[in-house]
C-alpha cells in the first residue's frame, strides 16, 4: 500500500498519468503552464517537443490511433489551447481516445481577461466527449482519473483537462493507489438477436458494411470469422480499411465517394445491410435516400445515438462488437450473390496501365503496399493523395492506417506519423502527403530531426491542391480559383534543413528504385513524386448523387 | 415543426446546464423555455427544457443521454404545433 506522498499539482499529474501508463506526452510549454514544465523535469514521463500544439494534438491522436493507447498532449493557456483545437475537433469526428491537458491562468484572474486567458472549457464544449476545469487540487487526481476513464469508455473521445497555475503549484499528501473502478456511465439494453438472424437467414443479397468501431472495439478476429461465417460480400469505410482480411475473396474494397465500382453497386442493390461501427457519414451514403435503396438494416454499435440518425435501423444492436458478433455469424445460402459481387470486382479491378513517362501516384501507392514491410503503418494528410492510398494500399489492421476521416483535416500526416513512430518505434512508419497538407504542419521536422524518428514522407506533388483543384475542374467550369502551387518551395532542400535525406523523381522508370531507396533507408527520409497537376481521382460519386451514379472519367 | 418538453435529471457537475444547450442548439432544436433547480441535498438538478424542431425528438434525447453527467432525459409533454394565432 502506498503510503501519503507529497505532491505539487504538477507532479500529481505525472504520477497520475504513469498509474494510467503512459510513458510519452507530446507538448509545448509556456507561461500558464510553467509548473506543470517544471514538474516534467523530474518525471520518467518522455515529454516530445512538437513545433506546434496542433501538431502536438495529431501527434497524440497518431499514438493513439498507432496503438491501443491513450495519447497524451499538453499546451499552455490562450493561444497554445486554442492551438489544441483543431487536433481534439479530429479526434472527436474520428472517436479517438486522447487526454488534452491545458495551463489555465491562476483561478484569481479567471474571468478578468487575464494574459493569455481564453475560456478553453468553453471552447471545449463543441469539440471533446467531455471536459474538466480543475479548481481545487483536492480533484486533480479525481479528475484525471475519470479523464481517461471517459476517453476509453463506450464510444471513445477526446478528454480536456484545464488546469489554473496555481493548482498545478498547490502543494497535497495524498496516496496513489486507489485507481478506483468508475461506474460505467454507458448502460445498454440487453441485446435480442431473434429480430436480426431472421433478417439475415432471408436476405438473398446481404452487404456486410464495416467501419472504424470494429478497430476501436478490437474485435477484427471476431469480424474476421464473422466474414468467414457467413461469406458475405463486403465493404469499408475509409476508418475501417484493415479491419477486413485483404485477403477475403469476398471484400469488395471502400464504398462511397471514391468508393470502388465494385462496392458501390453491390451496396445499391443489396437488400440487407449489416452495419458494424459505422455511422451512414454523408461521405459513404452519397444522396441519403437513395443509398441502397432496397436494403433493410442491422446496425451494431456502442453508440445509442448512431441508431437511426441518419438511416433507420431495423435491428440494433447495441453493445461490444466482440460479444455481439458471433452472435450474429451463421452461414448463409448467397452463393449466386457472392458470384455476382466476384465478378464485378474482377471486371471492375484497378487497372495500372496508365499511359505516358510520368508517374501514376496509384501505381506508386500500391507498390510501395506490396514492398514495404509486415505492420507498416501509413499515415497520410487530405486531398486526392489520401483517397488514392485508401483505393490502392492494403492494411493488416485499421491501427496500420491513420486518416483524417471525419475531420478531414489537412496538416494531420506528419504529426500523426510522429506519434504512431513513438508509439511503435520499430515498426517502419510512411507519412503519405501532398504538396499542400505538407505545409500545414511542416514545423514538425523539427521534432524528426530532434528525435531522429525514422519516418518515411512520401510527397505526391502535383503543385496544386489537387482535390479541390478536382472539384474546381468538374463541378466549377474550370474556374481555378486558388488552387495553384506551382511555386511551391524546394521540398528537397527543405527536408535536408531539418537533416532528412531526401530525393525526387518524376518518370515510371525511376520508382521501383526510389521506393527500394526509401525503405531501406535507417532514418527519416522523404521521397517527392512529382505528378501530373491534371490527375484525378476515379471514381467519384458527384454531390447529392445516388452511389451507383459514379464518374470513372472526364 | 413540433414542441417537446423534456425533464432531464443531471448530476449538478460543472457546466452541465451550458453542455445542454449547446448540444440542443447543434442538433438543431430551438428552445422556449426553460426552467432549472439544484436540490443542494443530493446535488441532483432536473431541468425542463421546452424545445421546438422539425427533426425526430429522439435524436436529441440520444445525444443529451451520452453527456457524462447526465441521469436521465424523458419528454414530458409533447405538444404538436399550432401557428400562433
Ligand atoms: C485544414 C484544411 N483546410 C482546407 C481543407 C480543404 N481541402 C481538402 S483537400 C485540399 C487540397 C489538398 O492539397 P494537397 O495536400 O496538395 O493534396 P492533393 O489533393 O493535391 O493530393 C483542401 C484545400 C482541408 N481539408 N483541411
Ligand atoms: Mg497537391
Amino acid at each position: 500500500m502506498a503510503s501519503d506522498q507529497k505532491h505539487t499539482g504538477g507532479s500529481l499529474l505525472f504520477a497520475v498519468l504513469q498509474e494510467h501508463g503512459v510513458k510519452h506526452v507530446f507538448g509545448y510549454p509556456g507561461g500558464a503552464i510553467m509548473p506543470i514544465y517544471d514538474a516534467l523535469y523530474d518525471s520518467d514521463v518522455e515529454h516530445y517537443l512538437c513545433r506546434h500544439e496542433q501538431g502536438a494534438a495529431f501527434a497524440a491522436v497518431g499514438y493513439a490511433r498507432a496503438s491501443d493507447k491513450v495519447g497524451v498532449c499538453m499546451a499552455t493557456s490562450g493561444p497554445g489551447a486554442t492551438n489544441l483545437i483543431t487536433g481534439l475537433a479530429d479526434a472527436l469526428a474520428d472517436s479517438i481516445p486522447i487526454v488534452a491537458i491545458t495551463g489555465q491562468v491562476p483561478t484569481a484572474a479567471m474571468g478578468s481577461d487575464a494574459f493569455q486567458e481564453i475560456d478553453v472549457f468553453g471552447l471545449s464544449l463543441a469539440c471533446t466527449k467531455h471536459s474538466f476545469q480543475v479548481t481545487d487540487i483536492n480533484d486533480l487526481a479525481g479528475v484525471l482519473h475519470q479523464a481517461f476513464a471517459i476517453a476509453l469508455e463506450g464510444r471513445q473521445g477526446p478528454v480536456l483537462v484545464d488546469i489554473p497555475k496555481d493548482i498545478q503549484m498547490a502543494e497535497i499528501n495524498c496516496s496513489l493507489d486507489d485507481l478506483s473502478q468508475l461506474p460505467n456511465k454507458v448502460k445498454l439494453p440487453p441485446v435480442d438477436v431473434t429480430q436480426a438472424i431472421s433478417l439475415l437467414s432471408q436476405a438473398k443479397k446481404p452487404i456486410l458494411y464495416v467501419g472504424g468501431g470494429v478497430g476501436m472495439a478490437n474485435a477484427i478476429d471476431e469480424l474476421r470469422e464473422f466474414c468467414d461465417k457467413t461469406g458475405m460480400p463486403c465493404v469499408s469505410t475509409l476508418k475501417g480499411l484493415g479491419a477486413i482480411s485483404p485477403e477475403n475473396e469476398n471484400y469488395l474494397g471502400m464504398l462511397g465517394m471514391h468508393g470502388t465500382k465494385a462496392s458501390n453497386l453491390a451496396v445499391q442493390e443489396s437488400d440487407l445491410l449489416v452495419v458494424v461501427g459505422a455511422r451512414f457519414d454523408d461521405r459513404v451514403t452519397g444522396k441519403l435516400d437513395e443509398f441502397a435503396p432496397n436494403a433493410k438494416v442491422i446496425h451494431f454499435d456502442i453508440d445509442t445515438a448512431e441508431i437511426n440518425k441518419r438511416r433507420k435501423a431495423d435491428s440494433a444492436i447495441l453493445g461490444d462488437l466482440k460479444i455481439n458478433l458471433p452472435a450474429l455469424a451463421i452461414p448463409l445460402s448467397i452463393t449466386e450473390w457472392q458470384k455476382q459481387c466476384q465478378a464485378n470486382k474482377a471486371e471492375f479491378a484497378w487497372r495500372y496501365d496508365h499511359p505516358g513517362e510520368n508517374i501514376y501516384a496509384p501505381a506508386v501507392l500500391k507498390e510501395i503496399s506490396d514492398t514495404m514491410p509486415k505492420n507498416t503503418c501509413v499515415t497520410t494528410d487530405v486531398g486526392q493523395h489520401q483517397m488514392w492510398a485508401a483505393q490502392h494500399m492494403l492494411f493488416n489492421d485499421p491501427s496500420d492506417w491513420l486518416t483524417s476521416g471525419g475531420m478531414g483535416t489537412m496538416g494531420f500526416g506528419l504529426p500523426a506519423a510522429i506519434g504512431a513512430q513513438v508509439s511503435r518505434p520499430t515498426d517502419c512508419v510512411i507519412a503519405v502527403s501532398g504538396d499542400g497538407s505538407f505545409m500545414m504542419n511542416v514545423q514538425e521536422l523539427a521534432t524528426i530531426k530532434r528525435f531522429q524518428l525514422p519516418v518515411k514522407i512520401l510527397l505526391i506533388d502535383n503543385a496544386k491542391l489537387g482535390m479541390v483543384r478536382q472539384w474546381q475542374d468538374l463541378f466549377f467550369n474550370g474556374r481555378l480559383s486558388e488552387t495553384d502551387l506551382s511555386d511551391n518551395p524546394d521540398f528537397i532542400m527543405l527536408a535536408n534543413a531539418f537533416d532528412i535525406k531526401a530525393k525526387e523523381i518524376s518518370k515510371k522508370s525511376e520508382v521501383t528504385a526510389a521506393i527500394a531507396e526509401m525503405l531501406d533507408h535507417d532514418g527519416p527520409y522523404l521521397l517527392k513524386i512529382k505528378i501530373d497537376a491534371e490527375d484525378n481521382v476515379w471514381p467519384l460519386v458527384p454531390p447529392n448523387t445516388a452511389n451507383d451514379k459514379m464518374m470513372e472519367s472526364i | 415543426m413540433n414542441n417537446y418538453q423534456l425533464t432531464i435529471t443531471v448530476d449538478d457537475k460543472q457546466v452541465v446546464l451550458e453542455r445542454i444547450l449547446q448540444v440542443t442548439r447543434y442538433r438543431g432544436f430551438l428552445i422556449n423555455g426553460i426552467n432549472a433547480v439544484v436540490n443542494t441535498g443530493t446535488n441532483i438538478g432536473t431541468i425542463e427544457l421546452m424545445v421546438y424542431s422539425e427533426r425526430p425528438i429522439e435524436l436529441l434525447i440520444d445525444q443529451i443521454n451520452k453527456l457524462i453527467d447526465i441521469k436521465d432525459v424523458c419528454v414530458t409533454k409533447n405538444i404538436p404545433y399550432t401557428p400562433n394565432a
